[in-house]
């Protein structure tokens, strides 16, 4: 056998394990729901073929459409919300001030409480009478303080502010990108008489663009696919309020045994985020800078 | 640096082995010369406490005897779990789901039918009370047997109605008993709420979305119903359902919805001193008989007023009332000479499909069914029996001194159960969001509920028709 072949296999060998399990545990259930979903397939009976049926009727079901709704204006609300806050927070843990370490562990300790700790933390923090927010808005003089999860126009909103709490990841991601940017365009941009805010603009900024793309298009998958904390804390209520896509899907898959119009349902989501991430990846061209271009 | 790296491995050798030496073990040991059977069930706390009790009885009785050993075990989303398990041929032995997911998993053929084996120990309809001998047969089979059922009435709180005898006597209303019709709810509720100046509000005399558990099926005592199991459609639009979803919104519209939704956001979990109706933040609710439990042990004050409990039991069934600052009344229903309406809902033991030991599972659940012991596991729930013989000492002895008014009502002519309809939790999803967005005053109940006639026929027409096409010839 000649050797490339041989170092061939020898390769494939050395990965078989990990294209075994991508193959068993990846690949085949993605084709298997690309499958179901043009099915009826209820889960404890056989699916059966049925075509476009499953997207027909989600094109003409009322509470796909109000998923759809309430997850584009979370997603519209919470990403570039997020983005900014971790950005910002990003600036200050970057500036050499005392207590720096600890700064920047306080802001990264809340990602790392489970999802449903946080949910029931900040169900407690967000109740409308015995809440600490609440307590606080109420101190500093708010009369009728919002009703938050079970107020129909701030349940979501709430879900939004609670989604900040885990900005950690994204934070420490922008300030690496931060860290690397080199010091001579910042010694340049002073030479020449650049502000702070016109070196943030004009260096800091562009120099990480590629970091903001990045959250950008994480922001986007995360923000489409949020599921654990409305879930968990309103169970999709007040009245729909915060009843999300992917809360949607779970309920069709195991509440309703509609394994295949919960696989049609997942099978949209994927091409909407890979839509967004197209489109991002199109305007990526005008305001990404890479270092080595 | 050799050194480091051999300590590292070596005390990662030695944790692996002191844990596979001394690590944790499983806590149950099962016996070798038995047949195991798995139950899962959903109940954790004190209620999987006491259905362990009746486990533990059979193990050491009937299973040793018969070479059986059940392992309970407690599981959270028994229906999603049970689902998944069977649509991949590991089934548990026995599964203990909810009444609204019976229909649905009998009706894609989840389970298996019990008639044969049921009939073989005289367990038939004559040995069930109707309404939850009803609600386990569905198109010809048996598929379910009861563990614990449960029916609901009004619950007042006597204290609150005797501090305020004045204000409810003013009003023409007697404080000595309950509301007897809707009307006469509505009154008392008006009289006895109270608000702060600000409109906030401090106590709900009744609240139909406080528990919200039953509040679907509020049509029953306006003489409706939601479903038809002749036609197999939905009468969502007709008058008694309108009119009781009309009823649910009078109250957002009297108390204010924003003022009900901040009542409701600082109320606490059922299970806790912060219950509502423990708390005294609601004089009235609707709910089942083991509230009677939850309030001994969040507020035993509220059922110790006199004696303490083992003296109470000593007491014949009327002193025993004397005990407590609460009563149980039916809950009074719209229609005028419509009495004893009851919603009764029930917990089940189901055998699935592709159980391994199904003649063993089946052993289990018809000891749960002995009279005995039924009676034995629902005084420890604190429920009424679905069985239709109860004996004097299930009466006398229960820990729900109103016990007697429950049985009642589990016997009534008027007694109803979760419609049978396979896509039930669909229903039940929908009208919650319903009875929610009704409550806040977002939509009018014909409205809404001309909304999901039109939605949930469509679901229902089109799980028929895919079973029809599947070969079924139950739709």
């Amino acid at each position: 056998m000649r050797s490339e072949t041989k170092n061939l296999f020898k390769g494939l060998g050395f990965i078989s394990p990990w294209l075994i399990g991508f193959s068993a545990f990846t690949l085949l259930p993605i084709s298997l729901s690309l499958y179901y979903s043009f099915c009826n397939y209820p889960l404890i009976q056989k699916p059966v073929f049925v075509g476009l049926a499953n997207y027909r009727g989600l094109m003409h079901d009322s509470i796909f459409w109000t998923a759809n709704y309430n997850t584009f204006i979370y997603a519209i609300l919470a990403l570039p919300a997020g983005l900014f806050i971790a950005l910002a927070l990003a600036l200050f843990l970057n500036v050499r001030i005392r207590g720096q370490a600890i700064y920047r562990t306080l802001i990264f300790l809340p990602s790392l409480i489970p999802a449903v700790a946080s949910a029931m933390l900040w169900l407690w923090l967000f109740n409308s009478k015995l809440g600490l927010v609440n307590f606080v808005l109420r101190g500093l003089g708010m009369k009728d303080p919002p009703g938050w999860l079970t107020d129909v126009r701030w349940a979501l909103p709430s879900l939004v502010i609670i989604s900040f709490w885990g900005v950690g990841n994204t934070v420490i991601i922008f300030l690496a990108g931060l860290q690397d940017v080199p010091s001579e365009l910042f010694e340049a941009a002073d030479l020449d008489g650049a502000s702070k805010l016109q070196t943030l603009r004009h260096v800091t900024l562009p120099s990480i663009s590629p970091v903001i793309f990045f959250n950008l298009i994480m922001g986007i998958i995360g923000t489409l696919q949020v599921f654990v904390l409305p879930f968990i804390m309103t169970q999709g209520g007040p009245g729909r309020a915060t009843y999300l896509y992917t809360e949607y899907m779970y309920d069709n898959a195991f509440g309703y045994l509609k394994m295949g119009y919960c696989s049609a349902m997942a099978w949209l989501q994927l091409l909407v985020v890979l839509a967004l991430t197209g489109i991002a990846f199109w305007s990526s061209r005008r305001w990404v800078h890479y270092q080595d271009r | 640096m050799k050194a480091i790296k051999w300590s590292f491995i070596l005390l990662i050798v030695v944790a692996t082995a002191g844990l596979l030496a001394f690590g944790p073990r499983a806590n149950e040991s099962l016996p070798k010369d038995r047949v195991v059977i798995d139950y899962w069930e959903k109940w954790t706390g004190n209620e999987e406490a006491q259905m362990r009790v009746i486990v533990d009885d059979f193990n050491n009785t009937v299973g040793a005897q018969k070479g059986i050993y059940v392992r309970y075990v407690s599981s959270s989303t028994i229906n999603q779990k049970t689902l998944v398990a069977t649509a991949g041929g590991v089934p548990p032995d026995i599964a203990g789901l909810f009444d609204v997911n019976l229909v649905q998993f009998a009706s894609m053929g989840a389970l298996e039918p019990l008639e044969d084996m049921a009939r073989e120990r005289g367990i038939t309809a004559s040995y069930y009370k109707p309404v939850y001998w009803n609600g386990c047969n569905y198109n010809g089979h048996l598929w379910a047997l009861i563990s614990t059922p449960t029916v609901v009435a009004l619950h007042y709180n006597t204290r609150i109605f005797h501090e305020n005898a004045a204000a409810l006597r003013a009003a023409g209303l007697d404080p000595d008993r309950a509301p007897q019709t809707i009307d006469e709810l509505d009154a008392y509720a008006r009289v006895l709420t109270t608000r702060e100046p600000g409109g906030r509000v401090i106590r709900a005399g009744f609240l139909p979305m406080e528990p919200n558990w039953y509040v679907n099926y509020t049509c029953y005592w306006f003489g409706g119903s939601f479903w038809d199991a002749q036609t197999r459609r939905f009468t969502l639009t007709s008058p008694p359902v309108v009119k009781s979803y009309e009823w649910i919104q009078s109250y957002a519209s009297w108390l204010g919805k924003d003022a009900m939704s901040d009542f409701r956001n600082g109320v606490g979990n059922f299970d806790s001193p912060q219950n509502a109706f423990l708390a005294g933040t609601v004089a009235m609710e609707m709910q089942g008989p083991f509230l009677a439990n939850f309030i001994y042990n969040r507020k035993p004050s509220m059922s110790t007023v006199l004696w303490t409990k083992d003296v109470e039991m000593k007491k014949s069934p009327a002193e025993r009332l004397r005990n407590y600052e609460w009563a149980v009344a039916p809950f009074p229903t719209a229609v005028p000479g419509l009495k004893d309406v009851a919603y009764c809902g029930f917990d089940v033991l189901a055998i699935p499909r592709d159980s391994k030991h199904k003649k063993e599972a089946f052993e289990f659940i018809a000891y749960v069914n002995r009279q005995d012991v039924m009676e034995k596991l629902n005084k420890l729930h604190c429920k009424n029996s679905p069985l239709a013989k109860v004996s004097d000492d299930f009466l006398n002895n229960h820990p729900n001194p109103y016990i007697r008014v429950f049985e009642r009502l589990a016997r009534s002519p008027h007694a109803q159960t979760v419609p049978q309809i396979p896509i039930m939790p669909e229903v039940v999803d929908d009208l919650n969001s319903l009875s929610q967005r009704v409550s806040l005053l977002q939509i009018t109940p014909q409205q809404g509920l001309a909304e999901l006639q039109v939605r949930l026929q469509a679901q229902y027409d089109e799980f028929a028709r895919q079973q029809r096409a599947r070969g079924s010839t139950a739709y």
